[in-house]
């Protein structure tokens, strides 16, 4: 079930929203639970399975190394537990890229196992080993109560598309947590704000990518809508999930996290990685890159250790070889920043940090975007005109004019100057009064017209799914 | 205080909205075809184990949620109006509006397509019609009229007719553009108005000669309303519904049309599919592979064979005082080598092959 669909938000939520806030507090868990396997079950019926045994896993394995903490054996519960997570999400995220490889290399017949990958794993599982280390390492009481480490696990907020929230960051609310007027209000905004990103911008911006990649009117000027379009895209994708999702969690009584900080604005690539997909990038930080030295070490093991994280996030996104180079991409980038552009960088205008930005991010998405590297290399190339296509056809031109208004409010929207405006408004008297009643008001209207958006579109999948 | 009443009243609407649309939906009767969208809505899947878990019944659902939703085409409407008003969009889902007349953007022209729209006709002439007069008349889609001026995307028709006119073989082209203006078409709808086309009806008969023929010179205007065209659903959009206004006489009220596929009768105005999934099915009996309607009053034993598109099922009422016997074929639902199964080719007779643009452009759907 996707958080954008008339079925979770006029059935689904609706329902289990009354129950949670109708049970006594010691069910509230259970609900949460029974509403998350049944949030899971109806996008994956057959993979629930996958899910359950991970989060029994997670658990036992946490109490095998509670057990036998301060002791060798833990070492083996927690080598133990990453090889049964992460072999599953081997198993089901990879097995068919190895075999297609394999076979490409070696000239082997390996028939593909045609394994579909169970939504969501790669997320959970990041949670769980997130889980099991911080056990491990002390930095998290082991849960003794198998329904509230399934509730975290499943949580139905972040259980398909993240943000992978750490167990420590919600270790207390688990147990016991608030409700109050003020969280529900600042939930609903939040997860209405979110749900508007994901279903006006984000799958209005997918459907103009996808007109431009059904065209047969190519043009330079096409490839960098489409480029364009697509940062944009998966931006207000994620973000907008995001939202949502920790807007329903404060609903619940959960603090998430934030997971996004207008990364658009950022003067440099690792800017960027600071305001994008904060939650995967600094569970790269904590749970690899500094337990291999980080940046305490030789400049040689250092750019290893770059390598190494940034070859994991990329394969993280997909089993693809695109995905790969994508990662590596930004180990370069970021080795590049770090060696030799930080000083150039700090001197240079900040118009000109934003364009180099915006230029490597977007070449980034290209990359990304692509079904295979050959198919990325040609859309690199169409950019800058290689491909002996036009600068630019009436089609495209008439998508540009017929989009402009709904791109320019896409892009402030992308940037803080929402945030500042509604801050500058509430600072005075009656601009305060008016954010009062807009509020509700905004609420009011972007539901209804989500709601016509989701009856009258059909496009709607969540990019972050297929990670 | 001011704050707290600000996120009672945030907290309240949320609630208001998602629980009264759910009571709505649960308690509104659920509806077997939406008029607007000429279709038919999904129905609650029926429960099995095995579409539970592969997800078929799940999607089921999905869709049968959103076919359902109370006020549906209301909350459409909305998307529209965002899509025109807020964003400034020059079209939602393809389509647009200009001075109340709704279009479909069609684009680009697809040569290919146009070429074996050609090649289609030649090889029906080649089998079949090797001696007979035929003609050939393309009908522009409402595009032609406005998009280029509006700024909107438009075929290039002066390449569309160069393909048919240098590709088409033995066949006298009859020039329709030049005859007809955006007034002879329905606002919310694909098709021309029977009451605006008799000069096209004219043209045609005087083209083969048959004007001489002709059984009745005068009609009598009748209309229905309220016609929702195809393009009124997918605009979503308030807009005026449409009437339509066909010409009737003694001889038309007569006139019997023959299914040569399902072997009935029946007449050429069928009244009592106005009002059904598609209106435009009034005229002839709708989407038909092979008809022949019968001139009660003809002064001529000479016949015309139209293979046609939706346009002719119009017109045909109105080329009829020219003939005994006028048969259309839609090559859309009929397959042409087995036409001679159902057709005396060795009668005489005059043809008219009347196709519309978007046939032409999308023309591999003739068989």
């Amino acid at each position: 079930m996707v958080f954008s669909s008339i079925s979770f938000l006029y059935y689904f939520l609706a329902v289990f929203l009354g129950l949670y806030f109708i049970v006594p507090k010691k069910f509230k868990n259970s609900i949460l639970l029974v509403s998350s396997l049944l949030f899971y079950f109806y996008g994956e019926p057959s993979y629930i399975l996958i899910m359950l045994l991970s989060i029994v896993s997670g658990y036992l394995h946490g109490l095998w190394i509670d057990y036998k903490r301060n002791t060798p054996s833990a070492k083996v519960a927690l080598i133990s537990s990453i090889v049964v997570s992460g072999g599953f999400l081997l198993f089901f995220k990879y097995t068919n890229f190895f075999i297609k490889n394999i076979n490409q290399i070696f000239s082997f017949k390996i028939p593909s196992l045609e394994i579909v990958m169970p939504i969501g794993i790669s997320f959970y599982t990041f949670q769980i080993l997130s889980y099991v280390i911080d056990v491990y390492r002390g930095d998290a009481k082991v849960q003794k109560n198998i329904l509230n480490f399934a509730t975290y696990v499943a949580l139905f907020p972040q259980l398909i598309a993240g943000p992978i929230v750490r167990y420590t960051t919600i270790e207390n609310e688990l147990e016991s947590r608030t409700h109050s007027l003020e969280k529900a209000a600042y939930g609903v905004w939040r997860f209405v704000i979110g749900l508007s990103k994901k279903v006006i911008f984000a799958n209005s911006l997918g459907e103009i990518c996808k007109i431009i990649s059904k065209s047969d009117e190519s043009s330079v000027f096409y490839y960098w809508m489409a480029a364009v379009l697509f940062a944009l895209q998966i931006y207000y994708d994620f973000s907008g999930y995001s939202d949502m999702a920790i807007g329903l969690g404060r609903i619940f009584g959960f603090h998430f996290l934030e997971n996004f900080n207008y990364p658009f604005i950022s003067k440099s690539i690792t800017e960027f990685w600071r305001r994008w997909h904060m939650s995967l990038g600094t569970w790269f930080r904590d749970y690899v890159y500094i337990p291999m030295g980080g940046n305490r070490v030789s400049k040689l093991k250092w750019v290893r250790n770059i390598l190494v994280v940034w070859f994991l996030t990329g394969f993280w996104h997909g089993a693809e070889w695109n995905f790969i180079v994508w990662g590596l991409y930004f180990a370069l980038l970021l080795a590049l920043e770090k060696l030799f552009i930080k000083k150039l960088l700090d001197k240079t205008p900040d118009i000109f940090k934003h364009l180099y930005v915006f230029f490597f991010i977007t070449v980034s998405f290209v990359i990304f975007n692509a079904n295979s590297m050959g198919e990325a290399i040609g859309n690199i190339k169409g950019m800058f005109g290689l491909q002996g296509v036009p600068l630019i056809t009436t089609e495209a031109l008439y998508y540009a004019r017929s989009y402009f208004i709904f791109f320019i409010i896409a892009l402030i929207g992308a940037t803080p100057i929402p945030a500042i405006v509604m801050k500058k408004i509430s600072s005075i008297k009656a601009g305060e009064y008016l954010i009062h009643i807009g509020k509700p008001a905004t609420v009011l209207v972007l539901l209804l017209v989500v709601t016509g958006y989701l009856i009258d579109g059909s496009f709607n999948p969540f990019l972050y799914f297929r990670f | 205080m001011k704050q707290k009443i600000s996120n009672a009243i945030t907290v309240t609407v949320f609630f208001l909205v998602i629980y009264g649309l759910l009571i709505a939906n649960l308690i509104s009767p659920d509806k077997a075809i939406s008029y607007s969208e000429r279709r038919e809505l999904a129905k609650a899947p029926e429960f099995s184990y095995e579409e539970l878990l592969d997800g078929e019944w799940l999607k089921g659902y999905e869709k049968y949620f959103l076919d359902q939703f109370v006020l549906r085409d209301k909350f459409r409407g909305l998307k529209a109006f965002t899509n025109y008003y807020l964003f400034r969009e020059k079209d939602n889902n393809g389509i647009y509006v200009v001075d109340g007349v709704i279009y479909k953007i069609e684009y680009p022209l697809n040569e290919k397509s146009v070429l074996n729209a050609a090649k289609k006709l030649n090889e029906v002439y080649d089998k079949y019609l090797t001696g007979k007069r035929v003609s050939c008349a393309i009908i522009p889609d409402k595009n032609y009229f406005t998009a280029e001026e509006h700024g909107y995307l438009a075929l290039d028709y002066d390449k569309m007719l160069e393909i048919m006119k240098s590709n088409v073989k033995n066949m006298t082209y009859i020039d329709l553009f030049e005859h007809l203006e955006i007034d002879d078409y329905y606002k919310t709808d694909i098709h021309w108005s029977q009451d605006k086309i008799v000069d096209i009806a004219d043209l045609i008969l005087s083209g083969f000669g048959q004007d001489k023929y002709a059984s009745w010179d005068t009609y009598e205007e009748k209309s229905l309303y309220p016609f929702y065209g195809s393009y009124y659903g997918q605009s979503a959009l308030n807009l005026k519904p449409d009437t339509i206004v066909y010409l009737t006489n003694d001889a038309l009220e007569k006139a019997v049309v023959y299914d040569h596929i399902d072997k009935t009768y029946s007449r050429v105005y069928m009244e009592e599919f106005f009002g059904g999934v598609d209106s435009y099915d009034f005229f002839m009996s709708g989407a038909k592979s092979l008809l022949t309607v019968t001139n009660p009053n003809a002064k001529t034993d000479r016949e015309l064979i139209i293979f046609r598109d939706s346009f002719g099922s119009s017109i045909a009422p109105l080329l009829l005082k020219g003939y005994s016997k006028v048969t259309l074929v839609d090559l859309r639902y009929l397959r042409t080598d087995i036409l001679d199964n159902y057709l005396d080719f060795s009668v005489d007779c005059d043809v008219l092959f009347l196709y519309n643009t978007l046939i032409l452009n999308n023309s591999y759907m003739l068989k």
